[in-house]
């Protein structure tokens, strides 16, 4: 068991800001680690700095004794580092066979050809030595993703990888399929790999890892063998103390009137029989962990995807296939997670951006011509109300912001249309301290003015110091709610862990487990 | 490729220069190729002198007006990230429908075999509208109207199929130019009404430029300055230009070209917008061809046929829209469209066949390419300080 | 997917171009022309249609037509790419290769070479400006047809090029004394295209890459000389069928040779389930894409329709097709779709029986 990747004191920041701080890691060959934290704690970055996807901007990295510091995916891939995302990287017009091969096909005869049944027998083999009894001359858009998920295994393991690293890789899983991945990664581990086992399912990490980090800030906050953990304190050192946030005080309470009421939204494979209300007033939070369905399902609410069965009602009316003009005609405001891709036109000026929800508000006449000053000088207000720091909104680009100014540009558009209900995923993302505090002043004073906010957030802390209730979802489904008294950082992380006392825990399929099965 | 190693050479210079500084603001200056032009202008009349003449100035700018039209028509298009490839046989679609209405007199032995032949469309007497005061009015109305359902034809299969702008414009420009000639049997229709003629023909102010020796001016020494077509085309540019830039309309164009999902998730409804500007793409082009038609004086299947594809996007590029969307301004496109009428004038004038001329368009394209994307590039650099 | 029922609409969508090539097949056969016909002893009214001399002519054509430069096309659009040029690059290739045949009396196959060569050397051109300019595949393509054409053009000084009678010979020329050299040389093409595609190390890049770019370059493809090349193919198919077309014409060659033939190369390709967003297609769908155009062609003028109306009929097919192809991808899309949690969990609850005492 000897130390096949050393980190060393890495640090990475982006835009100023830490993501990966001082962290030093030992990888053994036979061993796996396992990597835990909450979202933006640093494990992707650090992932990525092992990939040589980012470069560190100190500390080293070494593999067996000699200094590692891959430029490219492909040094890493040279490296005999693989990892398993969970965002498959196969090509679904070719087989399972080719997509092995792709890079290395073996050739025969004069003209150099395929040598077909070679591949096929080799990848035969690699299936098999995963589990899968699949034809190697199938498809891979024809199987699923459990089953490409073991092909990305096998394809590692044909790339005679010495580290695999999986990142969540059970979250489409079944649970047969699951245990199969645990047999093979304990196979693995016999042949003397060395394994990385990021996920959130903390029950699966303490079963599988012969060690466990965890990561909290971009810090590696404990790092010892998996025997000294229990799940309670896992979850405690996942939470911790966090940078000093202030939040500002409500102004106003919820009322109990509805506002906005979704009803038993479904769609396979997605999200499961979701109903909750949202009321004015109030600032309702959306907890859970990456992958566990909140952005799908407030795209859903404002119709940019569609769902099979449900009902979504603002003020007690039913908005039949919701679409999202006709959300923004029920006052509906949707702050997307991506905004460079989903919220920003980042060539064109920041006024422009500012005033494309509302570009009808403004102008006047049969074909509707904009009264440009008073155009820009709504925009100039929303911005100066969101203290938003640019040069001239009229001719610098949304492009040239900082990622919290962009945001604030996002904001400052749906502001513009005066909603009633703000659906926000994720805003202050990537955000400073200061521009933070300046959105959950906005925030308040919506609700205190009536609007009904919608916030989906992976930072525990602030939907506890911003919102009245906090609904936990997981794996599609709402899994827990949680008033402004129950407010709790351990028990509703346990709750988005699908840990909790209160709920019967559920295995993979979702189908409930008798009570008592718990570590 | 010598202005390409030049242009490398003054980037890898290391300081910058006030000359590299004052070469960026020109390349980048809204009104650079206007310069351009009138730097071309200047220089090309040096050598040949037959261009400065006012009787060659006017020719040329009157070649400018029809060719401006068309080329809002695709500016529109290409701002919104999509392209035309129809406005070519749209043009010469319109313009033989226009004259079947219009035509106060067919030739049997030229048309008798149209399967419009013998019908209320199609008589020796004329078309639909023979001997009527209103055959041109009529005749243009159902042009404009006709080039726009074209071009709703085309938006419509693109936003409600899904289908590549490429393609589907591509084959309505199959379609339209195939029955064009099937209306004709690649026939030109003339005997079009003189109303129409003086349409395209017509002066409304011109020009003498000489001493008045005698009290009869020859004709062709009157040059004709502000026509019909100047008048259409300059009304066209103004209200399309002003669509652009102050109407809601202009604002979700750019902003469905830049980014369709932002704008959809923001609300603005793509479809009904994309449908829109191909049916003024299409409008465009009959307006287009009436101007040519008119001029000529017939109705021709093959109207905008050829490369005229390929200097309608040339001159839009050189006039700053990008062909990805989102850029794009009709002052652009009139300074891109005096250019290239500028560079046919001095490549006819050197006496280069037309396919060695359209060789020199295809570099001159890929040049503007090039310099589209090396503002970009700088653009970018600008924003980030 | 696992589990998936056969839907008859499906399989329509996914082969709707063979149903549409028998389609057309048969309503043309039937309803063209008949000549008396003896097959053993009995006398039939067979379609002319379908006779056999009809069928190696339309092959032809097709071949010489769409058909070879649709297999470089389907090369360069299963990377969802595009080549506007292959017109031109025919015209330039035949001129140069004609020039040096009447000025230094060059032979056949010499000329071909040169004419290959030119083909090549234009389409790496075309991969020059798209990877190492950057500029995008429709504009630079869209300017080297006007370039190749205004070259060629300028080298002829505008007139038009008379080959020497043996190029008539060779276009001429049957293998085996039966089959025309055209079908013959069309179906090397696509043999050895389609082992390429699908024997090679390169084919299977090709079709990683017109898939997912970049994960193509994250499993260490080198996508760059993956692009390079189909131009490069595109360029070499053009140059082939150039000089092949030429000597069905008679070895005269004026200015508007292969105009516009790009277009049905594209047509021929897609409608041969080639998808223009890449990472789908093979090359004997782009021969019965071919093929069914020219088939229409012919079969509206066995059937006497107005030449004019021809465009228009196979603007109408091509339409279809992308129609087809639009569908399919939009059929892609769903199956691409990525899930949270396992499919089978969230299926609808199925109606219980109900329990004794309701």
């Amino acid at each position: 068991m000897t130390a096949f990747l050393e980190l060393q004191d890495l640090t990475k920041s982006f835009y100023g800001i830490a993501a990966v701080k001082g962290v030093s890691l030992n990888i053994k060959t036979g061993q796996t680690l396992g990597l835990i934290g909450q979202n933006g704690a640093g494990k992707s970055t650090l992932m990525n700095l092992i990939g040589g996807v980012v470069h560190p901007d100190s500390g080293e990295m070494r593999l067996t004794e000699k200094l590692y510091a891959p430029r490219t995916p492909a040094d890493a891939q040279r490296a005999g580092i693989a990892f398993i995302h969970q965002e498959l990287n196969l090509f679904t017009n070719l087989t399972i066979a080719e997509n092995i091969f792709i890079t290395g096909f073996p050739r025969k005869g004069v003209l150099g050809s395929i040598d077909t049944a070679k591949i096929k027998s080799l990848t035969r083999d690699l299936l098999a030595s995963v589990g899968l009894q699949l034809d190697p001359s199938t498809n891979v858009d024809r199987i699923s993703p459990g089953e490409r998920q073991l092909v990305e295994i096998a394809k590692a393991l044909y790339q005679d990888a010495s580290l695999i690293i999986f990142d969540e890789p059970t979250t489409s899983l079944t649970a047969r399929e699951t245990e199969r991945l645990f047999a093979i990664m304990n196979q693995l581990r016999q042949q003397g790999k060395g394994l990385v086992y990021i996920s959130h399912i903390l029950g699966d990490v303490k079963k599988l890892a012969d060690e466990i980090a965890i990561m909290r800030d971009g810090e590696l906050v404990a790092y010892e063998p998996a025997s000294a953990f229990s799940i309670q304190r896992m979850i405690a050192q996942m939470v911790g103390r966090s940078i000093e946030q202030l939040y500002p005080p409500r102004t106003a309470a919820p009322t109990n009137m509805p506002l906005l009421a979704v009803e038993g939204v479904n769609a396979a494979g997605i999200v499961k029989e979701i109903s909750f209300t949202l009321h004015k007033g109030e600032v309702l939070g959306l907890f859970g962990l990456m992958g566990s369905g909140r952005t799908e399902l407030a795209r859903m609410i404002f119709g940019i995807d569609a769902f099979e069965r449900g009902n979504i009602r603002v003020e007690g009316e039913s908005i039949t296939s919701p679409s999202p003009r006709k959300s923004i005609r029920h006052k509906i405001a949707f702050v997307t997670e991506n905004r460079r891709e989903e919220g920003l036109l980042m060539s064109i000026d920041i006024a422009n951006n500012i005033s494309l929800v509302s570009l009808l508000d403004f102008a006047g006449g049969l074909i509707s011509v904009i009264d440009q000053r008073e155009m820009t000088a709504a925009a100039q207000q929303t911005a100066q109300v969101l203290q938003l720091k640019s040069g001239d909104i009229r001719y610098q680009h949304a492009k040239a912001l900082s990622g919290g100014n962009q945001q604030k540009v996002v904001i400052a558009k749906w502001l513009l249309s005066e909603p009633m209900i703000f659906i926000m995923d994720e805003p202050t993302r990537g955000i400073d301290v200061g521009a933070k505090y300046e959105i959950y002043t906005i925030i308040d004073r919506l609700a205190s003015e009536g609007s009904g906010v919608l916030i989906i957030s992976s930072e525990l802390d602030e939907l506890i110091g911003l919102c009245d209730r906090i609904l936990v979802m997981s794996r599609g489904e709402i899994y827990g709610e949680f008033s402004r008294e129950q407010f709790q950082e351990e028990t509703i992380l346990r709750a988005a862990f699908r840990q909790d006392d209160t709920a019967i825990p559920h295995n993979h399929d979702g189908v409930r487990e008798e009570a008592g099965k718990q570590d | 490729m010598t202005t390409l190693d030049q242009r490398q050479r003054a980037k890898t210079t290391s300081s910058d220069s006030s000359v590299k500084r004052f070469a960026q603001s020109f390349l980048l200056s809204d009104y650079f190729v206007l310069y351009l032009t009138l730097i071309f202008f200047v220089t090309a009349a040096v050598f040949f002198p037959t261009l400065g003449t006012p009787g060659n100035i006017s020719n040329q700018l009157q070649n400018m007006w029809p060719l401006l039209a068309i080329a809002i028509s695709q500016t529109f298009v290409l701002i919104l990230g999509g392209i035309d490839l129809s406005v070519g046989s749209t043009m010469g679609f319109t313009s033989v429908v226009g004259a079947i209405v219009m035509a106060q007199t067919l030739d049997p032995s030229f048309f008798d075999r149209s399967p419009l032949w013998g019908t209320i469309f199609m008589r020796p007497e004329g078309g639909i509208m023979a001997g009527s005061e209103w055959a041109t009015l009529v005749g243009i109305l159902v042009m404009l109207a006709l080039g726009t359902l074209i071009g709703f034809l085309n938006g419509f299969a693109i936003t409600r199929f899904n289908l590549a702008p490429f393609m589907v414009t591509l084959v309505s420009s199959t379609f339209f130019a195939g029955f064009a000639l099937w209306l004709t049997q690649s026939r030109n229709i003339s005997g079009l009404p003189e109303a129409f003629l003086t349409l395209g023909k017509g002066d409304i102010i011109s020009i003498y430029l000489g001493p008045k020796l005698t009290s009869d001016i020859a004709r062709r020494d009157i040059l004709p300055f502000i026509t019909y077509p100047f008048v259409i085309s300059v009304g066209l540019a103004i209200a399309a230009q002003f669509l652009l830039s102050r109407t809601v309309f202009g604002r979700r164009m750019f902003s469905i070209g830049t980014n369709r999902r932002a704008s959809e998730i923001s609300g603005i409804p793509s479809r009904s917008v994309i449908t829109r500007v191909y049916m003024l793409s299409g409008f465009c082009a009959a307006v287009a061809s009436v101007m040519y038609s008119a001029r000529l004086g017939i109705g021709q299947p093959s109207l905008g046929g050829g490369n005229l594809l390929l200097d309608i996007i040339g001159a839009a590029v050189i006039g700053g829209t990008s062909l990805f969307g989102g850029k794009g301004s009709v002052r652009g496109t009139f300074f891109g469209v005096a250019f290239f009428v500028l560079l046919l004038n001095i490549l006819n004038a050197m006496r280069l066949s037309p396919f060695v001329i359209d060789a020199v368009k295809g570099v001159i394209i890929l040049l503007a390419a090039l310099i589209d994307i090396t503002r970009t590039r700088l653009i970018n650099r600008e924003q980030r300080s | 997917m696992p589990g998936e029922r056969f839907n008859i609409l499906r399989f329509l969508l996914n082969h709707s171009t063979l149903v549409l090539f028998i389609a057309v097949f048969a309503l043309f056969g039937l309803s063209s022309p008949r000549t008396p016909v003896e097959i053993a002893g009995i006398t039939i009214d067979f379609p002319r249609f379908w006779s056999p001399e009809n069928i190696f002519n339309m092959v032809k054509q097709a071949a010489v037509f769409a058909g070879i430069i649709g297999v470089g096309m389907t090369f360069v659009l299963l990377t969802a790419g595009i080549d506007l040029s292959v017109g031109s690059n025919m015209y330039l290739s035949v001129v140069v290769s004609g020039l040096l045949m009447r000025s230094i009396g060059l032979e056949i196959i010499p000329a071909l070479l040169v004419s290959l060569m030119v083909g090549t050397l234009f389409g790496a051109f075309n991969a020059f400006c798209i990877l190492r300019l950057k500029i995008i595949p429709f504009m630079t393509t869209l300017a080297t047809l006007v370039i190749g054409r205004g070259l060629g053009t300028f080298l002829t000084d505008s007139q038009q090029i008379d080959f020497p009678e043996r190029m008539n010979a060779f276009g001429q020329t049957l293998v085996f004394g039966v089959i025309p050299m055209p079908i013959v040389v069309f179906g090397i093409v696509v043999l050895v295209s389609w082992y390429i595609l699908s024997r090679t190390p390169f084919g299977r890049q090709v079709y990683a890459v017109g898939n997912d770019i970049e994960a193509a370059k994250k499993a260490g493809i080198n996508t760059d000389r993956t692009l390079a090349m189909v131009y490069i193919i595109s360029g070499f198919c053009a140059g082939l069928a150039g000089f092949i077309l030429a000597s069905q014409l008679g070895g005269r060659v004026d200015r508007s040779f292969a105009e516009t033939r790009e277009f049905d190369a594209i047509a021929a390709a897609v409608l041969g389930g080639t998808s223009l967003f890449g990472g789908a297609g093979n090359v004997f769908g782009t021969v019965i894409g071919a093929i069914l155009i020219q088939m229409v062609g012919t079969g509206l003028q066995f059937n006497l329709v107005n030449l004019y109306l021809q465009p228009m009929a196979r603007a109408f097919v091509i339409f279809l097709a992308i129609f087809f192809d639009s569908l399919r991808e939009a059929n892609m899309k769903k199956l691409k779709r990525r899930f949270i949690r396992p499919v089978e969990a969230d299926a609808p609850p199925e109606p219980q029986p109900s329990s004794a005492g309701d």
